[in-house]
Parts: structure tokens; sequence; C-alpha cells
């Protein structure tokens, strides 16, 4: 597998995907170009940055989408556009299919879902499946019946990672490249397959405290109840404060003070970010909480979090069985950008230093990631994650 | 036996029965005690992680606080940085115009906010002009732009009281600080005055729409700082810009004088060159009708034409006398045009001086006596030879004895002195006479300048003299100057370079 991965933060469109592309087409050792990954902060989500980039490369495939910054070897930008080339050659048995869906909603989330399944299986009869990547639109309201029609396609323990778009912190819009097109409400993916070898690390680092409680009323991401009271009464009984208070500080309570739902089994629990407080005292969560769920809320610090990457990088590096990966996806959640601050940056020190400095390394700031919770077994079902850093190690 | 037997039985059952009934009152007892005493421990349990949730709860608390005021402290930093980043490139601006360029989205983002911009105040068209815009469109900025004109009061106001004013610091009604928010499109604002002490002031706006944003007296300071360094590059680069102008102007007018001074410097030998050609022509053709008049004067005197009367004789002995002078005075004049145009070539060789000077000695020995005059020679025992065209020295030396036994009364002192140093000889020639007057000093090597003095009324010359001399000094890179003391006398000096 042949990689080259370019990055410019130039503020001009056609400077910095020139200059994005070219370097990439410098560190690619080949001419023959599959597929090319596009990772960009949201003012570059212009048609005309995805035809520039296509017309220097003529790749055979595109994908991609915005983020709040985005990530390289070279360091975290909140303002560029990153590159990924990869070149596959014949003879290495391994195999590629990018597929897309577009206007979604959440009437035909579940559909959606399993439309993108059949799309990417489509080519892949006689071929050995390893694992499917998924980008989404970040503010998809119903991400987990997209997960659930995906599985329903390609099986409920198929390893499935993925990562939602974002934008510039503001949650208005986000986007998707795909090939020639940049579009909202859509989901695209690969599947890949052959002689694939990859190792997944997927950790948050918070831990539980208090009392574990019970969702007593609940349906998809809203969660009316817990323990027969209103859900906003948990935090407001936490943090001693009011309502109003509550909602006028939600992202910070939320980064910092997330749910987590204990699932029987798995070693970590599943966060969730809070997205909204109603006036009724129900909330509005990022992912689904199912009813009777017992609950803990969760607390984190930069150490932990810290702490977590180097896990998540170790499971990954687990899952090689002591190969170098050709390269690396970091999908990491925008809750952790702005809860490490100025810190960011360590990150990607200790995913460089476990790697490797020649390990070319691409990623993004999500709004939601997905993963098996026990990354290690590859059996486990995938779940929508909310706080994570997904290492997605790869290898031909 | 069966009766006895059925009571016993009875009596026996009843005793089981109270037997069982006790027993089981035991267990009962001993159960509900166990119940009681794992109650307890379940209510402890109970208590227990109530305490601890309520503990949690502290520490979330704690916690909160602790995020809170580390993400303050956090944006603290990021926000110096960005305006440490700031000022460094402002500072060394000094174009004005690119000041406000150097200001980026990104600085911006780092000091929490995403819209900017400036305005300057236009004294010449009384009203603000637009010089910063980030966030904003063209056509936002000209909205912006009508509001401030039309409430320019408050603005005007900002820079007269030179004071920051912040959505937190401002004290006017709730209604002013809606309407600002309206006009610039924001939720919490900060403006700041931009006071360069040189030209036009103004003010800077920055805002933010991020309504999780908590403005605090910390992002008045930083924006304060960042308005008094564009205020303060504004200033340099206006000084510079003055300064840079001025110096422009010099440099013009320099240029200006030095074209001019070179046109006239030009026109000048343009005007000697005349000159020279002018009397070497004229002095050529006076040459030949002199030539024959002396000649004929000669053959006249010579008698040949027959007996000469003594008044003719006498009129043709001044024909005579004259027309030398004539001949010496064009000899003169030919001279110093030829060596004006270089065309006579010095023909230089090792010279003694000691040598020249006493043939000149020899030379001037007569007139001295006639005049009683003490001609003193003080020469150092050894002179160092100099490189010269002895004829011509010889008529320097020649030139300035003849002019100081003219001007020495009886009985006077002439001195003829020679200093040597490492690079030249000086020369003087002093005398006892009556002085130049000092007006007289600086035109007195001009050709045909005579000092205006009773001894010239009386003695004729053609005021070639020193000009010739000069000429013959400076052809051999010496140089030429000359003391005097009105009636106390004067010494004339030259300079020969040694070899």
């Amino acid at each position: 597998m042949n990689i080259g991965i370019g990055i410019s933060t130039e503020k001009d469109t056609l400077q910095a995907a020139k200059e994005a592309v070219l370097q990439a087409k410098k560190n690619i050792k080949t001419a023959k170009i599959s597929l090319a990954v596009v990772f960009t902060s949201i003012e570059f989500a212009h048609i005309n940055t995805i035809k520039i980039i296509n017309s220097l490369l003529h790749p055979v495939a595109l994908i991609g989408c915005t983020s709040a910054a985005i990530i390289s070897n070279k360091g975290i930008f909140k303002h560029g556009i990153v590159i990924m080339l990869i070149g596959l050659s014949e003879g290495e048995g391994v195999y590629f299919n990018a597929a897309s869906v577009k206007n979604i909603d959440s009437s035909n989330a579940l559909v959606s879902g399993q439309k993108l399944g059949e799309k990417l299986l489509f080519g892949f009869r006689d071929i050995r499946r390893d694992l499917g990547i998924i980008l989404s639109d970040g503010l998809l309201e119903d991400g987990t019946g997209l997960i659930s029609g995906l599985q329903e396609r390609l099986g409920r323990s198929f390893p499935l990672v993925g990562a939602s778009a974002s934008d510039n912190l503001k949650f208005h819009k986000t986007f998707l490249y795909i090939n020639e097109e940049v579009v909202s409400n859509a989901i695209c993916g690969m599947l890949w397959g052959g002689k694939l070898n990859f190792g997944l690390g997927i950790k948050h680092g918070w831990k539980p405290l208090g009392k574990p409680r019970r969702v007593t009323k609940a349906s998809g991401n809203t969660v009316y109840e817990i323990d027969g009271a209103p859900a906003a009464k948990l935090y407001e009984e936490y943090l001693a404060s009011g309502l109003d208070k509550l909602k006028k500080e939600l992202k910070r309570v939320s980064i910092f003070y997330p749910i987590g739902i204990y699932i029987p089994g798995e070693e970590e629990f599943l966060l969730r970010n809070i997205r909204l407080i109603k006036d009724d005292g129900s909330i509005v969560c990022q992912g689904n909480i199912p009813e009777d769920a017992q609950i803990r809320l969760m607390i984190g610090t930069k150490e932990s979090c810290l702490l977590a990457v180097k896990e998540a990088v170790d499971e990954a590096k687990k899952g090689l069985f002591g190969r170098k990966g050709d390269f690396v996806f970091v999908f990491d959640s925008i809750s952790r950008y702005i809860l490490l601050g100025r810190q960011a940056h360590q990150e990607l020190e200790i995913i460089k230093k476990e790697f490797g400095a020649d390990t070319p390394i691409i990623g993004f700031y999500t709004y939601g990631e997905q993963a098996p919770l026990r990354a290690i077994s590859y059996q486990g079902k995938a779940y929508s994650h909310n706080q994570t850093i997904t290492i997605l190690a790869i290898g031909g | 036996m069966p009766v006895l037997g059925y009571n016993n039985i009875v009596a026996m059952l009843w005793l089981a029965v109270l037997l069982t009934i006790i027993s089981l009152g035991i267990t009962l007892f001993i159960k509900i005690n166990k119940i009681e005493k794992l109650q307890k421990a379940v209510d402890s349990l109970k208590k227990s992680l109530d305490e601890m949730d309520e503990q949690a709860k502290l520490i979330v608390r704690t916690d909160m606080e602790l995020n809170k005021t580390q993400e303050e402290l956090d944006k603290k930093i990021t926000g110096l940085y960005a305006l440490q980043r700031l000022s460094r490139t402002i500072a060394t601006t000094l174009q004005e115009d690119l000041i406000f360029k150097m200001i980026e989205p990104g600085h911006l983002e780092d000091l929490g906010f995403e819209k900017a911009c400036g305005f300057l105040w236009n004294d010449k068209e009384k009203k603000f002009l637009p010089y910063l815009k980030i966030g904003y469109l063209e056509n936002e900025i000209k909205i912006i732009k009508s509001a401030v004109d039309a409430d320019m009061g408050i603005y005007l106001d900002i820079i007269k009281n030179e004071r920051t004013f912040s959505s937190i610091s401002y004290s006017q009604e709730e209604s002013y600080k809606q309407r600002l928010n309206n006009i610039f499109g924001v939720i919490y604002f900060v403006i700041a005055p931009l006071l360069p002490k040189e030209g036009n002031k103004g003010f800077l706006f920055v805002g933010t729409e991020n309504t999780d944003k908590s403005l605090t007296e910390g992002d008045e300071e930083l924006i304060t700082i960042l308005a008094n360094q564009i205020g303060q590059a504004l200033e340099n680069a206006r000084l510079f810009e003055k300064t840079w102008r001025a110096q422009q102007d010099l440099e013009k007018k320099i240029e200006e004088r030095t074209r001019a001074l070179t046109q006239a410097l030009e026109d000048v030998k343009i005007i000697s060159k005349r000159k020279t050609d002018f009397i070497s022509a004229v002095s050529h053709e006076l040459r030949t009708p002199l030539t024959s008049i002396k000649g004929y004067a000669a053959i006249l005197l010579e008698e040949r034409l027959g007996a000469l009367p003594p008044a003719v004789r006498e009129r043709l002995e001044k024909i005579n006398t004259h027309s030398d002078e004539l001949v010496h005075m064009v000899n003169d004049l030919l001279d110093i045009a030829r060596i004006e145009a270089g065309k006579t070539i010095m023909k230089k060789e090792e010279q003694n001086l000691k040598n020249i000077i006493a043939n000149v000695a020899d030379l001037i020995m007569i007139q001295c006596k006639n005049k009683n005059i003490n001609l003193i020679i003080d020469l150092p025992d050894s002179i160092p030879p100099v490189f010269a065209d002895r004829s011509q020295i010889e008529r320097v030396f020649i030139n300035l004895l003849g002019n100081a036994v003219k001007f020495t009364p009886q009985n006077g002192e002439i001195a003829i002195r020679v200093k040597a140093n490492d690079t030249e000889l000086e020369i003087g020639i002093s005398d006892t006479g009556i002085g130049i007057p000092q007006e007289a000093l600086h035109n007195l090597f001009q050709e045909f300048y005579r000092v205006d003095n009773p001894i010239n009324q009386q003695v004729k010359g053609t005021g070639l003299g020193l000009s010739l001399v000069k000429h013959i000094v400076e052809a051999h890179q010496g140089k030429i100057w000359v003391e005097s003391v009105m009636n106390k006398g004067s010494t004339f000096k030259f300079t020969l370079p040694l070899k």
C-alpha cells in the first residue's frame, strides 16, 4: 500500500488545494492513485476545492469531510486542507469499495444505512471483508439508525469504524466530500477486504462517579426520566444549579460530565454527550440511551484523557500483531479538543511517538464516533460513541 | 390402656407441636434478628452510598469550578500569545495600510472573537472610514459604516475620552447596547480607541456571536492593549512616512542643486576656455605686429636710414621700451594661457633647490644693492631634491623676489626661507614692504589684478606675474598663498611636493 499525505494551511482555496495535492503526490511512490481521503476546515467546503483536487489527481475515488480542525503528522490545524492518497498495487491483494447515500433524514436513517451496506457489498462477493470505515454528516439526527441499517447488511459483529463530520463548533452545517460533490445529510464509506491488516483502539478516559442510576423513561436519543425524576435533575443535583444556568453552561457540562451507560460484558462505559436540555427536564443525547439502562455520571481530566490515547494506541498496535502500520487514521472527538485546549497537540505527540515519526497520520475532529466497544476482539457490535479517540492503524 | 395411650399420644403430640412452635419461634426470632441486622447493614450501605454520592457531588462542583478557572486561564494565555504574535508583526510594519492587514482571523479567534472592524476618523471628510474588516461582508461593512456615521458622536466620544468599553462595562441603557449589538451583528463586544499621537485617530471594534463566550474584564484589557499597539504602529508608520518624505524632498533638492552647480561649473569651464583661447589668439596676433614695430624701431635707432634728431630718438626709444614691455606681457599671457590649456609641458626633473635659489639670488642681488636691501637666505643644511621644471621654478622665484624688491623700501630686508617635511618643501619669501590690504589678498593671484597702492601707481606692471606664478606652482601640484601685515611686510609661501 503506497501512501502520500499533503497538508496546506494557505488561505486561498486554489493555493491550499494545490499545495496539499502536490505534497501528497510527492510523498506517494506510485502514479496510480486508488483513493483520495480529504479533510478540510469548514471554509474550504466548496465545490471548487474538490474540483481542483480532482483535476490535479484523477483518483479512482475521493471521500472526506469538513472538521473543526484537521490532523496530520505535521500537527493540528484549525484552518487547512489535509489529503491522503492511497495507491494499491494489484499484487498485494487488498481491495476496497467506496460508496455513499444522500438525502438522509430521521425518517429514513435505517433504510439509508441498509442502502449503504448494499452498495458497499457490491463487488465483494468472493472477497473476504475486513473493515468498514464510515463518514457521516455530523448533524444527522439518527446516527444509531444508520449504524443499525449498515449492520443489518454487513453483519452485527462486522468491524465498523465511523466518524461524523464537524464544522467550526457552530453546529450549523457539516459537509461530506464524495467524488466530485460537496453534500450534507449524507453518509459515505469504504469497505476494505482481502489481505488487509488493521488494529483498532477506541478509548475515552472518563471514569464513573456517584451512585448508579437507572433510566426509567427514554426513547431514542431522549431521556425523560432517571430514577423516576426528570432526567435533568441528575445534573441539577450534582452541579447544584438551576435548569436555566445548566442550559447556559450545557456545552461545558456535557463535555466534562457526560452520561456513561453501563454495558454488561464491556469494560468501558459508553459515553453520551448532552445535546439539549428541554424545559420539561428531559435531555437529548448525542446517540441513543435505551430504557432501563444503568447509567453513571462520568468525570474526566486532561491526564485521564491523554492516558486513554496511550491505551487506544496500544490496542491498535496489538491488532497489528507486531506489523508496522502503513498509515493511521485518527478520529478524535471535538469534546476532547475543547477539553484539552492548548494541550490538544499532546494527543498527536503520543500517537506519533508510539507509531514512529515516519508513519503517515491523517485525521480530524468529529461530532461523534462509531466503533465496537471491546475493540480487541472485533466480535463486538459497533456502538455510537462520544468523547472518544479512535485510532485505526492500517497495513497492507 | 388405649385411653391412657391415646391421652399420652395426644399429650406427646401437643408437646411436639409446642416444641415445634417454640423452635419455629426461635428460628423466626433468629431470622428476624438476622433480617434486622441485614437491613441495618443495607441501610448503612445505602447511607454510605448516599454519602459517597454527596461527596461525588462536591467533587463534581469543585471540578467544575476548577475547569472553569482553567478554561479562563487557557483562554487568557492563548489570547496573550495571539497578542504577542500580533504585536510583533504590527510593530515592525511601517506602512499604515499594511498594519490592519496584519490582523488575521486566526489572531482574532485566539483572542476569543470572530468579528472585527476598525475605523479611522477622516478630518477632511468629517466622517469615519473603515480600515479593517474581519468576519464581515463588503455590504455589511457599508451598513455598519452608515450606522457609525449616523451616531458619530458616540464614537468620537470614545476617542475623546480615551476609554475602552464593552458589553459588560457599558453604562448606557440596555437598549443602546442592544442597538450596538444589532449594528455590528454580535452578542458580546469590546470597543477600544485607536490613539496615534500623529494624524487621524479612530476605534477598534471586536465582537462575537458565540453565546458560550463569557466576556470578562480580561478581554477588555487584551483588546485595549491591542488597540494601543495598533495606535502606536500607526504613529510610527506616520512618523516614518513623514521622515521619509522629508528625506526624499531633501534628496531631490540636493540633486537639483548639484545639477545646477554642475551646469554652472560647465559654463564656467566653457567661458574660461573661451577666454584662454581668446587670449592665446590675441597674443599671437599681437606678437607679429609687435615684432615688426620693434624691428623697425631698431632699424631707425641704428640710424641705418639716416641720422635721427634727438627728439625723434627719444620717442623711438620710448617705442622700443614700450614694445619690450608689451612683448613681455604678451609672453606672460601666452604662458598663462598655455598652462591653463595644459599645453605647457613641465619638464620635471630632479632639482636641487639650493642651486636654483643661489642662481636667482645672483640675479636679484644688484637690484637689492641699489635699494640697500638686505637679502637673507635661510636654508636648512640639506634640502631633499624636488621634481620640478627648473626654468619655471626660477620664474616663480624671480617674480616673487622682483615683487619683494619692488615693494620693499630702502634699507629693508628680504628673506628666502625653506622648510622641509616628509611630503613637501615650503618656501617662503618675505619682505618688509608696505604690505597688502586684507581685502586684496583674495584677488591677488587673479590675472590683471593690481593692488591699489602708491607704488603700483608709480611702477608699471601687467598684473600677470602672480597669476603666472600660481599657475606654475599648481602645475607642480603645489599650493601658493600669502600672509601680510600692512606696513610691516608680506610673506609669499608656496609648496613643492617632494619626489
